[in-house]
């Protein structure tokens, strides 16, 4: 076939597939359109998931009525003039790309009036062809409406998700910008009905409940720190909530929601062995600098940046994070309610649930936030101790009862054996790991994409006091284990090391490491069932007061329940229930 | 059922067969004893199914009969009746047994001996004969070194190998392992090689009294079990099914080092050097360092983060050239709390080589350890 320059109309098309990808992404560039143009209230009116109808009204600067036309022709801005204007980017559209690109594949009505036009203007495109150009009259600001997206690009249609998908991609949209920007009021209708209002108050942890409810949003961890010319705020679910998927962790990098998977691992690694494997946090992040140190311009649909500086952006997040969480991590607390009802019938895990009310009553006495970091560095963390404790006993060779001031303890034996292990192993990092020899070398065969991963994973694994070598094909060889494995059986560690290792396909190299000596203190450490002597109970305790995070297992449960004299008092009714 | 026993004898009968009881078990009559008379003497039996223990009694039997009764309630019954002699009294109708010691009078409800599992019975015309004595060393010094790995059943078990009249018992934990060898006075014609629980064998020495000079040891074929006999007591085991790694090929042949040490001062230190390691890794080092014209002396030093450092010397004739070597100290203690010699002596070859203890003057033992790597 010979080559041919395609078509104009063609070529918009393929342009347009970059940008806009599905209703969301028009929603999206309209409301960034509006955030430019100074809007201090926009209006968002979907029909039939945005196939119908996408309308966007914004109380905005509004466009002179001469540059209408422009305003829809490719590559046409009035956000930037020279090539080194990309460098300092500060507003949310620069590339003068979306009103044409919209337009090439819908019928793009735009409505205008400039803050001192005495009339507005309004323009039709269709398909990318201008079909009317008339006078018209609204008050000052922008609207414009997408009707019939796609209709003429079939394939594109064909590829959209269930309406359903579609509309819950816009409200997630909405919402999260509407949390990005508080001080501005949003309104979202879905088919006539009101899916989202924000007051526009400037009141966070409003639009917060408005997104997820208000028990949720009360719980929320606010963040907030300050590094020289880096701020990052928000909110973070506490250690008892999480969810088993990424989808709600969101970034906002001055004023843009961004896709960053660095600053995802950052968040989740802030949140260490707090949670358990396999779950996320859920959190809002917003991240601000000044417009040099990030670079915007690496994605058409400007879901991408790439920073300057990206470790210290990354720390900066993650300190932020691990300070509002330390801020707030108390023991989970047996609540009179739970010990009265027999929880857990739900199917949740009663620790879970006493973690989630414990959370809340902080929240209750404790709503601010840590204060201003001024300096930044060296990262000290608040050692959340545990008070001195006196063992009592044990407790069906599971659990071991201690007594502190502050009331009684019941500890999980395995999981605060796995927390004694884990900080242990992690103070012995860069120093000698002893390692026990096998007196025969374990070959182990792995499935093709396990085999991968271990292979990937080989560094780590005998820097922790492994000695494992690829021994061809998707066969391993196992010489050597950490020394307080010994005595367990080599292969079945490596196996559940790699099955750990599947469940996430892209975390970073810290969390790897820390996730291995999880998985090795799991396997090490004293089982339910096994009965302890008194001084082993005794070391146990005394150990895990040593502990930097005593409260939970590297796997994030709880090691403790604390049952505070005030409950046993209200309890025993010594005193009045409050 | 109506029988009369020593209180003494039954309380002793108790003991001994309550270790096969399995009180969490989802079938109840497992946690229950079997009682029953058996031609002239009260037998008593208890089973997890894996492990079966059987204990007859002198009695004085009025009627047959046979009754299961929980046996924790049963056994601290027993042990708190004062009077010297018991009656027992079956009432088949409410399967209740009726207690009667002195002043006291119990009745425990049981449960219908017929759904109590069968015991097997052992062939004892075509068993082999092991000295107690003899064996239950053997099995002391093997026995520590398999693994408590519920993963690794294979290696929960003990290999035992007779072959005409050579017996030999290997355990290991893929990190050490113990092989001992030993003599039977009757050769047997077909070989057995069998791999037993090592937590069964461990009954059977806690069960076979000094006293008796011989017990009898019986594989039925096709049934997958070993039934060990002595005079008033059988246990009956499940065997392990599965392949011992070839312990023959672990043992290494030739040395680079030599080292004899007296066994209680070698004993000694590592349990001094235990009390510091034990916080740590268990890691203790051994600084082989033989003298120019004098014998020559073994550095044995632990050291941990939280506890502080310690260092022993032993004394020690040593050959050949010298070494640093490490060692988890929980296997050099164990193996050396089971060598009976005065003088013991350790071969190695380098750091990251096994190394093998051996007690001087006993040819029939053999111990490997993996050394411990460090960084
Ligand atoms: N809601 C609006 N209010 C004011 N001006 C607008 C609005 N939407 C679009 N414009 C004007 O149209 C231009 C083109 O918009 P667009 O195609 O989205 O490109 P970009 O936002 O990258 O400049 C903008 O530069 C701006 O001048
Ligand atoms: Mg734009």
């Amino acid at each position: 076939m010979p080559i041919r320059i395609l078509a104009e109309e063609v070529a918009s098309q393929i342009a347009a597939g970059e940008v806009v990808e599905r209703p969301a992404s028009v929603v999206k560039e309209l409301m960034e359109n509006s955030l430019d143009a100074g809007a201090r209230r926009i209006e968002i009116r979907i029909a039939n998931a945005g196939k119908a109808l996408i309308e966007v009204t914004d109380d905005g600067c509004g466009i002179p009525a001469g540059e209408l036309t422009l305003a829809v022709a490719r590559h046409a801005t009035s956000k930037l003039s020279a090539a080194e204007d990309l460098f300092r980017i500060a507003t949310l559209g620069f590339r003068g790309e979306a009103l044409a690109s919209i337009a090439s594949v819908s019928r793009l009505t735009l409505i205008s009036r400039e803050q001192n036009a005495e009339m507005g203007r309004k323009i039709v495109v269709e398909g990318g062809k201008l079909i009317a150009n008339d006078a018209a009259g609204l008050p000052v600001g922008t609207l414009v409406r997408v009707e019939n997206l796609f209709f003429n690009v079939p394939a594109r249609l064909k590829f959209l998700k269930s309406d359903l998908t579609e509309k819950n991609q816009i409200t997630q949209l909405v919402s999260r910008y509407a949390l990005a920007y508080p001080q501005i009021r949003f309104r979202l209708m879905q088919d006539e009905r009101e899916v989202l209002l924000s007051h526009g108050k400037n009141n966070r942890r409003e639009v917060l409940a408005q997104i997820y409810g208000n028990d949720l949003a009360r719980q929320m961890l606010e963040v907030e720190l300050e590094d020289e010319d880096i701020r990052v705020r928000g909110f973070i679910s506490p250690v008892g909530i999480s969810r088993s998927n990424r989808r709600e962790i969101v970034f906002f990098v001055n004023g843009r929601w961004v896709q960053d998977a660095g600053l995802s691992t950052a968040l989740i690694q802030a949140y260490h062995t707090l949670l358990m494997v396999g779950r996320y946090p859920i959190a809002s992040i917003f991240v601000e600098m000044s417009p040099e140190m990030v670079d915007v311009n690496v994605h058409p649909a400007k879901a991408e940046v790439r920073f300057r500086d990206a470790d210290r952006v990354f720390r900066a997040v993650q300190r932020a994070v691990k300070r509002a969480l330390l801020a707030y991590s108390p023991a989970p607390q047996l609540s009179s309610s739970t010990w009265l009802s027999r929880s857990g019938e739900a199917g949740v895990d009663p620790a879970w649930e006493m973690a989630y009310e414990a959370n809340l009553a902080q929240m209750e006495v404790a709503p601010e936030p840590a204060g201003k970091e001024t300096v930044p560095q060296p990262v000290q963390l608040p050692v959340d101790s545990l008070p001195l404790l006196r063992v009592i006993g044990q407790v069906g060779a599971a659990y071991l009862v201690a007594e502190g001031p502050d009331g009684l303890y019941l500890i999980d034996q395995h999981a605060a054996h796995e927390r004694v292990l884990f900080e242990k192993f992690m103070r012995e990092a860069g120093k000698e790991i002893p390692s026990q020899a096998l007196l025969h070398p374990q070959t182990i065969e792995l499935p093709p994409q396990a085999a991968e991963l271990l292979q990937t994973q080989l560094a780590v694994l005998n820097r922790w006091g492994f000695e494992v070598e690829h021994f061809g094909g998707n066969t391993f060889r196992v010489r050597r284990v950490p020394a307080i494995l010994s005595g367990l059986d080599p292969l079945i560690i490596v196996r559940s090391l790699v099955e750990d290792f599947e469940e996430d396909e892209t975390p970073l190299q810290a969390e790897i490491e820390a996730r291995v000596i999880a998985r090795v203190c799991k396997r090490a450490a004293v089982k339910a069932g096994q009965i302890l002597s008194a001084e082993e109970q005794n070391a146990l305790v005394r150990d895990l007061e040593r502990c930097q995070s005593p409260r939970t297992c590297p796997h994030g449960r709880p090691t403790m329940i604390h049952l505070s004299v005030d409950l046993l008092e209200r309890q025993f009714g010594r005193r009045g229930s409050r | 059922m109506k029988a009369s026993v020593q209180q003494q004898h039954l309380a002793h009968g108790l003991a001994i067969v309550s270790k096969a009881v399995s009180p969490r078990s989802t079938l109840p009559v497992l946690a229950n004893i079997l009682i029953a008379s058996d031609d002239g003497r009260l037998r008593l039996s208890a089973t997890n199914l894996e492990l079966g223990i059987t204990c007859w009694i002198p009695a004085t039997i009025e009627d047959a009969g046979a009754i299961t009764v929980p046996a924790r309630t049963f056994q601290d019954l027993v042990n708190t009746l004062t009077g010297e002699r018991i009656d027992l009294t079956l009432d088949p109708r409410t399967q209740t047994l009726n207690v009667r010691s002195g002043s006291s009078n119990t009745d425990i409800k049981g449960i219908d001996a017929q759904e109590f599992p069968p015991i097997p019975v052992p062939d004892l015309s075509e068993g082999v004969s092991l000295n107690v004595n003899d064996f239950k060393e053997m099995i002391q010094q093997v026995v520590f070194a398999a693994s408590t790995d519920e993963a690794r059943p294979v290696l929960q078990g003990v290999l035992l190998n007779i072959k005409e009249d050579q017996i030999t018992m290997a355990a290991t934990d893929g990190f050490r392992i113990s092989v001992r060898k030993g003599l039977l006075s009757n050769p047997v014609r077909q070989e057995i090689s069998v791999i037993i629980p090592a937590r069964a064998l461990t009954e059977l020495a806690r069960i076979a009294t000094d006293g008796e000079q011989m017990l009898t040891m019986n594989v039925p074929p096709g049934r997958g079990q070993v039934i060990f006999h002595v005079k008033d007591a059988e246990l009956v085991s499940q065997l392990i099914d599965g392949n011992f790694p070839d312990y023959r090929a672990i043992i290494p042949r030739s040395y680079k080092t030599h080292t004899v040490l007296s066994t209680p001062a070698f004993l000694k230190a590592c349990k001094q050097a235990e009390i510091i390691a034990r916080e740590g890794n268990n890691v203790v080092r051994l600084n082989i360092l033989p003298g120019s014209d004098s014998p020559g002396v073994v550095e044995v030093s632990a050291q941990s983060e939280e506890t502080g450092a310690s260092q022993i010397q032993v004394d020690a004739n040593i050959e050949g050239s010298p070494l640093l070597i490490a060692f988890n100290v929980k296997f050099l203690r164990e193996v050396l709390d089971v060598i009976k010699t005065p003088s013991v002596a350790l071969e190695t070859n380098q750091n990251n080589t096994p190394a093998t203890i051996k007690p001087i003057g006993d040819d029939d033992f053999v111990h490997v350890i993996m050394p411990m790597h460090l960084g």
